[in-house]
């Protein structure tokens, strides 16, 4: 919103000629102006009547300017500041820039030279609290739309696999093979897009900042974890899981659950791609200051022209060989959360041989 | 011949509802539906179910648990078997639901859809051995 007052200006200086000249030019071109003539005073004016602007002189008994500079602009992060010296350095205006400070006017300056530097001052500060009320709308947005996504656009899906699962219980005697099947490929198909959106809102909470706490974890219990939960749909699939672990690996920090959904992902994946009688193996070793989990298979490899792109979000690889179509979304959740994790992910590949990811994790010392 | 026994399902999609009821009915039972937790537990009074479903997030997160104390609280909710119903993923890391310690006794979480022989089995299993009305 647009404000309908005259920007309101306030001067701190001990000059009384500098207060005086600066508020008859500035009243003269329609602006309001407050005055104090030292610090302590300056600051109580800015947080009552808080101006838009502050012109502040920079040296001054009592509090210096570079003081009120570090003051205001902690307290009142819509004001913007003008240094006002009369020993202008480069030194003192570097410090006070980035102390905060939008601008400053060297003594002695002309009528003209204030309004200029007010105007732009004014104009800065427009566009910061458009873009700060940007932003504050752009994070609202997004907050409402992953809620939206996630209670919206499940429940259809939801509902729909219900009645999917109504259907059969009332009429399943009743359907032949080829009605079972596609009921049950519609079926998936949802599923898969539930997945999808699943996938999708983690990645979204993450970009949030909604990661569980880290904590001192080791990772072969999770590794462990993992391989039993994925050990079934292994199985069912006629691959090998095999592990190679040692016996003990340093700790990382971590959030043990993320993590385990990481080689879940990765270790699924690998499910897919490599046909019958494969094998997945994960094995893992460390150093002074890393450990690397390395999770390979024997299945399709993803081809090198391809490699490049596997963490970007809804991308790819598809083969013949694939057995159920991902989110796409999977690779770009663990990329994330191993560098929320302070680590790496990495794959090589060959094709018609194999597939492998390096996990590196740097060390809790 | 006995009575067909009784079940509540409280939720806020209709369709939801319509699907469950299908396989509800098919599993031979008696089923009442309420779209929002006021009517729930109004019909809990008035139709004394052998079982009711519930519902966690209808209009407001929490409500569904709000419905499920007011049953609980009532003379024939003490032991009457209730379930929660979730479309949350109850296995990921950022959604996991524990009820406080102090929570009334929920006999089942299920998450949504609910596959209807584990839905069927689930309410077998609480109904068997129950005195036949």
């Amino acid at each position: 919103m647009m404000q309908k007052r005259p920007p309101l200006i306030l001067i701190i200086d001990d000059e009384e000629s500098i207060r005086d000249g600066c508020r008859q030019s500035l009243e003269k071109s329609g602006y309001s102006v407050l005055d104090a003539a030292e610090g302590g005073e300056g600051i109580q004016i800015a947080r009552e009547a808080k101006p838009d602007i502050a012109l502040i002189d920079l040296k001054m008994p009592g509090i210096s300017g570079m003081e009120i500079i570090e003051i205001l602009s902690r307290d009142l992060p819509d004001l913007v500041l003008i240094m006002i010296t009369g020993y202008a350095t480069i030194v003192s205006a570097v410090e006070a820039i980035q102390k905060g400070t939008y601008d400053y006017l060297p003594k002695p300056f002309s009528p003209d030279q204030l309004r200029t530097v007010v105007r732009r001052a004014i104009e800065h500060r427009s566009l910061k609290i458009e873009t700060r009320c940007l932003r504050e709308e752009k994070e609202r947005m997004e907050k409402s739309f992953i809620t939206f996504v996630s209670h919206e656009m499940r429940s259809p899906l939801v509902v729909i696999r219900q009645y999917i699962e109504a259907l059969k219980a009332i009429a399943g005697d009743r359907f032949d093979k080829e009605a079972e099947e596609i009921m049950e490929r519609c079926r998936c198909r949802v599923q898969g897009l539930e997945t999808m959106i699943e996938h999708w809102l983690d990645i979204s909470k993450l970009g949030e900042g909604a990661f569980v706490g880290k904590k001192r974890l080791d990772l072969l219990q999770t590794i462990r974890r993992s391989s039993e939960e994925m050990a079934p749909l292994c199985k069912a699939n006629g691959l090998v899981l095999e592990t190679d672990l040692p016996e003990k690996l340093p700790e990382i920090l971590g959030d043990a659950e993320s993590l385990l959904r990481v080689f879940t992902n990765i270790i699924g994946n690998a499910t897919k791609y490599t046909p019958e009688n494969g094998r997945i193996s994960i094995s893992a070793k460390s150093d002074d200051y890393h450990v690397t989990v390395r999770i390979s298979d024997t299945g399709a490899g993803i081809p090198a022209d391809k490699l490049p792109f596997i963490f970007e979000p809804f991308y790819r690889v598809r083969g013949k060989e694939e057995r159920q179509r991902g989110s796409g979304l999977g690779l770009t959740f663990c990329k994330r959360i191993m560098e929320l994790h302070g680590g790496e992910i990495n794959a090589s590949s060959v094709e018609g041989q194999g597939s492998t990811f390096l996990l590196k994790f740097p060390t809790q010392t | 011949m006995t009575a067909k026994k009784k079940i509540l399902l409280i939720d806020d999609d209709k369709d939801f509802l319509m699907a469950t009821k299908l396989i509800l009915e098919k599993g031979g039972y008696e089923v009442f539906l309420a779209e929002d937790g006021k009517t729930g537990v109004e019909m809990w009074k008035s139709v004394a179910p052998d079982l009711a479903m519930i519902d966690m997030m209808m209009e407001t997160w929490g409500e569904g648990f709000a419905v499920l104390s007011k049953i609980r609280a009532t003379d024939m909710g003490k032991d009457t078997p209730l379930f929660l119903l979730s479309a949350v993923d109850l296995q990921g890391p950022y959604n996991s639901f524990e009820p406080p310690p102090e929570f009334p006794k929920v006999n089942a979480v299920l998450q949504k859809p609910v596959k209807a022989e584990d839905l069927l089995r689930r309410i077998a299993q609480e109904l068997d051995g129950k005195k036949m009305s």
